[in-house]
């Protein structure tokens, strides 16, 4: 096994040296990542192919959205590579044309379904949304029905799909997956739950004793709690939704060289061996989870179509204003 | 302030030898400055403006206002309208409260340490709003240590006491106070001490005179404070967004960001439709101020300005302790909070020396280039504004107070408008106006640094005139009359006389334009792209994705650096000429 990661490695690290010479030149990020993972990722990237200057620009996937369509709209895109929260967002832009396929990815190691078959975009991570508590609640939630129970009343928070892609998908999942659908979101309104803001703010709310309970993201309550922070992140018994992260290359890129050496380095084991440094559970079935997680197997995840989302995206946004705003 | 016209140029500049050139010459100069003003003030405040009326009532340029009125009818900006009067309206009455007291305690009484009251007042605005706001959620907080260590620390979950209303409306009158103040010391700085002079032989108290005398005569200046406290209200989004955004409390700002930061592009002609909305309530409040403010009188020329009349005696200690007091509340405790929450590891952990540690700040400041690109594109952004509108600023003070009649008011309103809009509204104007390459040049400013500064110089205009027309305004007409008889040349005319004498205004003007830019987020918060990103893009980032340590680590540094500024320019502020620094009373 030792000696299998070995000769692996040592092909990543030839093919890297050959792709190497070829990449050069200016490249721009959109990412929806928090600033300090997005310059370890362009550091880790940039130690193999120093030739390459990468820039990026990060803000909630809505907004980098937005950016890029205006940008798409003045027929001039600064981005080559977009690294965001969902699919969904990849799908749309797959639709309309605006991907460039990477053929020659290695996808081998992958099981079928987690990337574009098409090859347009790559899930890099898996980060599912589950329920942060601090450790001063006195209700331990284990499911999503424990969020509707009256001790939570005025204690809960979540991220608004307005502000964050993982929330958007989040919200559709439990609203298909959930037995009373979108009644569940009525419930935790009238349970006095606040749907604002993105993930960061949930979790400096929960964190710091303003609300007792919360949905997020993994990782961040996961990693704060590593650093002493007194909160739990609990994976609900129902199932939790699940974002894969997803990069891309833009058909409008200018250096299409260095977008796929980059968008090859995430899905590479080094890539993701430095999503499992960074705390996250790497898309790479072999890569190990980062302390504090269950198992790979003992997390549910509730079934997601991204097709069929892409077709509600706007009324689920609608929808979910309509109860919270 | 003795006004003598500099005869400078009499000597330097050649006077013109040909008289019968001169009325020909002289004809489409007197045409040529308000002409220019005019056109500087389409482009800066009515381009921006019609294009997002254009996408409002005629998306696709075909008329169809259904939409928008729709929109505008819409329960939720009938409700954000609401939101928006009440926040803008009570915080300015309470800051020209504070600010009012302050500006006459400083500027009247024999206080003591004067200069570092006004110093860290003034420091107190020019943190970033959203600054100030997360500081004063911090140090409401649950866990926060402040108040732990007073042995107020709330049950947990108990919702932080500023969410909300009432929240908003303090952290905003406590951050517009320091805008009355100086606009108020402007003022005092015109009165002439002869009033208080003739008053005190009528034998009449110090209290009669501020309340019979001061007070009256700043009737226009209070007027003016407390406006442009109510449209910086109007204009607010740091704040309502880290207060009301959480427990929804939308205000008009707050809600086209909303529409705008989840539907993008799509969301345009509904968020222009909203700001439109704005546009005509603080356009009412513009019109207000400048009604309000019509110049009954002549001007008032200065032989020596109004100096400390009011011997508190005993009360002295009294009120310089309420004076350290509110800036105790108003700076440190939310500094320290803030404080706290860098130094902490990890959100919600309590501070000790074990758990201290500086990490966030060496991330921040040694391992993320984008924060120092950051430090170093807010400097140069608000810099070149502030000097580029400071030299504009002249001309257009000139201009506006004697060329344009009664043109000027309908100049003025144009100029107001990017300043009155939120500042996200004139960055979605200026993206669809600069998206495509431009007409004629064929390039695009977008994504490029010189979008961002033309909506810093579309925004900063009318901050930048305050100080210059109120100066012009008491300027005798005189002096120009002269120069023009001895047939100086409008350039020479403005640079010679009016330049040196509204020096010291734009000077003010300037500063306060660098400050206010240099943690400036609505506005760049759209505009930015790789490589140009701002100190308020990168905080609200950093908040955002979760690193709210890194985010309190980089407002401290930023917040130092604007100390670092003041303090520089403070020190050598006797170098400058007089009244040039707002806090040097």
């Amino acid at each position: 096994m030792r000696a299998n990661i070995l000769i692996i490695l040592a092909a990543a690290g030839a093919l890297a040296a050959t792709a190497a010479l070829a990449a050069e030149g200016k490249l721009v990020l959109y990412t929806s990542q928090p600033n300090t993972d997005a310059q370890q990722t362009i550091d880790a990237f940039k130690a193999l192919y120093p030739k390459v200057e990468v820039s990026f620009v990060r803000d909630g996937t809505p907004r980098v959205m937005a950016k890029l369509r205006a940008e798409i709209e003045a027929g001039s895109p600064q981005a080559d590579v977009l690294l965001i929260a969902d699919s969904v967002t990849m799908e749309g832009l797959k639709q309309e044309g605006r991907l460039l396929a990477y053929d020659a990815a290695d996808v081998s190691a992958y099981p079928a379904g987690i990337h574009d078959p098409q090859k347009m975009w790559f899930s890099t991570k898996l980060i599912t949304t589950g329920i942060v508590y601090n450790n001063k609640a006195a209700l331990k939630p284990t499911s999503w029905a424990d969020l509707t129970k009256p001790e939570v009343k005025n204690l809960l928070a979540m991220p608004s799909p307005l502000n964050s892609g993982a929330a958007l998908i989040h919200t559709m999942t439990l609203a298909g997956n959930l037995p009373g659908g979108w009644r569940y979101y009525e419930q935790l309104r009238d349970n006095g739950a606040l749907a604002a803001g993105g993930n960061g703010d949930i979790l400096r709310q929960v964190a710091t004793g303003e609300k007792l309970y919360g949905m997020i993201v993994d990782f961040m309550p996961i990693r704060e709690k590593a650093k002493g922070a007194p909160i739990e992140f609990v994976f609900p018994s129902e199932g939790v939704s699940a974002v894969g992260e997803p990069v891309a290359i833009l058909k409008s890129t200018k250096n299409p060289e260095a977008a796929k050496a980059f968008v090859g380095f995430l899905i590479s084991r080094e890539g993701q061996a430095l999503a499992l440094r960074q705390g996250y559970v790497a898309a790479h079935p072999d890569v190990a989870l980062p302390a504090g997680y269950p198992t790979r197997d003992a997390i549910k995840l509730m079934p997601f179509d991204a097709a069929q989302a892409l077709a509600g995206e706007a009324a689920a946004r609608k929808r979910f204003s309509a109860i919270f705003e | 302030m003795t006004l003598i016209a500099r005869p400078g140029w009499r000597h330097d500049a050649p006077r013109p030898t040909w008289p019968g050139l001169r009325l020909p010459q002289r004809l489409p100069e007197g045409l040529g400055l308000p002409a220019a003003v005019t056109l500087t003030a389409l482009l800066l405040g009515a381009l921006p403006f019609l294009r997002l009326t254009i996408a409002a009532l005629a998306p696709g340029w075909q008329f169809a206002p259904d939409a928008a009125l729709e929109q505008i009818g819409s329960r939720a900006a009938v409700n954000a309208t609401l939101h928006t009067l009440e926040t803008a309206g009570f915080s300015a009455l309470a800051a020209l409260l504070i600010g009012g007291a302050v500006a006459l305690a400083l500027s009247v009484t024999d206080l003591r340490h004067k200069r570092p009251l006004a110093f860290f007042f003034v420091f107190s605005m020019m943190i970033a709003p959203q600054v100030a706001a997360l500081a004063f959620l911090s140090l409401f907080a649950p866990h926060s240590p402040i108040l732990g260590a007073l042995g107020l620390s709330p049950a947990p979950g108990t919702p932080n006491p500023l969410l909300g209303r009432g929240g908003i409306i303090l952290v905003m009158a406590l951050h517009h106070a320091p805008l009355v103040a100086i606009t108020l010391w402007t003022g005092l700085r015109s009165v002439p001490h002869s009033l208080v002079e003739a008053a005190q032989m009528e034998g009449a108290g110090p209290a009669t005179i501020v309340a019979r005398i001061l007070l009256p005569v700043l009737r226009p200046q209070i007027i003016a404070a407390a406006l442009i406290a109510f449209v910086a209200g109007i204009g607010n989004f740091g704040i309502p967004a880290l207060l009301g955004l959480p427990v929804n409390y939308l205000t008009l700002p707050t809600l086209i960001y909303r529409r705008l930061a989840s539907f993008g592009p799509a969301g345009l002609s509904d968020a222009a439709a909203l700001s439109l909305l704005v546009a005509l309530v603080a356009g009412g409040g513009i019109l207000a101020s400048v009604l309000a403010t019509r110049r009954a009188g002549g001007k008032v020329e200065i032989e020596r300005p109004l100096q400390p009349f009011w011997t508190l005696g005993r009360a002295r200690r009294l009120v310089a302790g309420a004076l350290w007091t509110l800036l105790a509340l108003k700076l440190g405790l939310p500094f320290l909070a803030l404080l706290c929450e860098a130094l902490t590891p990890a959100l919600g952990v309590a501070l000790s020396w074990q758990s201290l540690t500086l990490d966030k700040f060496t991330e921040v400041l040694l391992r993320q280039d984008v924060t120092m690109r950051a430090f170093r594109n807010s400097f140069l952004f608000a810099g070149s504004a502030a000097l580029l509108l400071a030299l504009i600023s002249i001309g257009f003070a000139y201009a506006l107070e004697r060329r344009m009649g009664r043109f000027r008011r309908v100049v003025e309103l144009v100029i107001e408008l990017p300043y009155a809009l939120p500042g996200v509204v004139l960055a979605i104007a200026c993206i669809l106006l600069f998206l495509k390459p431009l007409p004629l040049l064929g390039v695009s400013l977008y994504a490029t640094p010189f979008i961002i500064l033309f909506a810093y110089l579309a925004r900063f205009l009318p901050l930048a005139l305050k100080a210059p027309v109120a100066a012009m305004a008491q300027i005798e007409a005189h002096h120009e009359e002269a120069a023009k008889l001895d047939g100086a040349s409008l350039w020479q005319m403005l640079r010679f006389i009016v330049a040196p004498i509204l020096a010291p205004a734009a000077t003010v003007s300037a500063l306060m334009v660098f400050l206010v830019a240099f943690n400036e987020l609505t506005v760049s918060a759209l505009l930015w792209s790789s490589g140009t990103e701002t100190l308020g893009v990168v905080l609200f980032s950093l908040k955002e994705a979760g690193l709210a340590g890194e985010a309190a680590a980089v407002a401290i540094s930023a917040s130092t650096i604007i100390f670092a500024v003041m303090l520089g320019l403070d020190l050598c502020g006797k170098r400058l000429p007089d009244n040039v620094l707002p806090w040097r009373i």
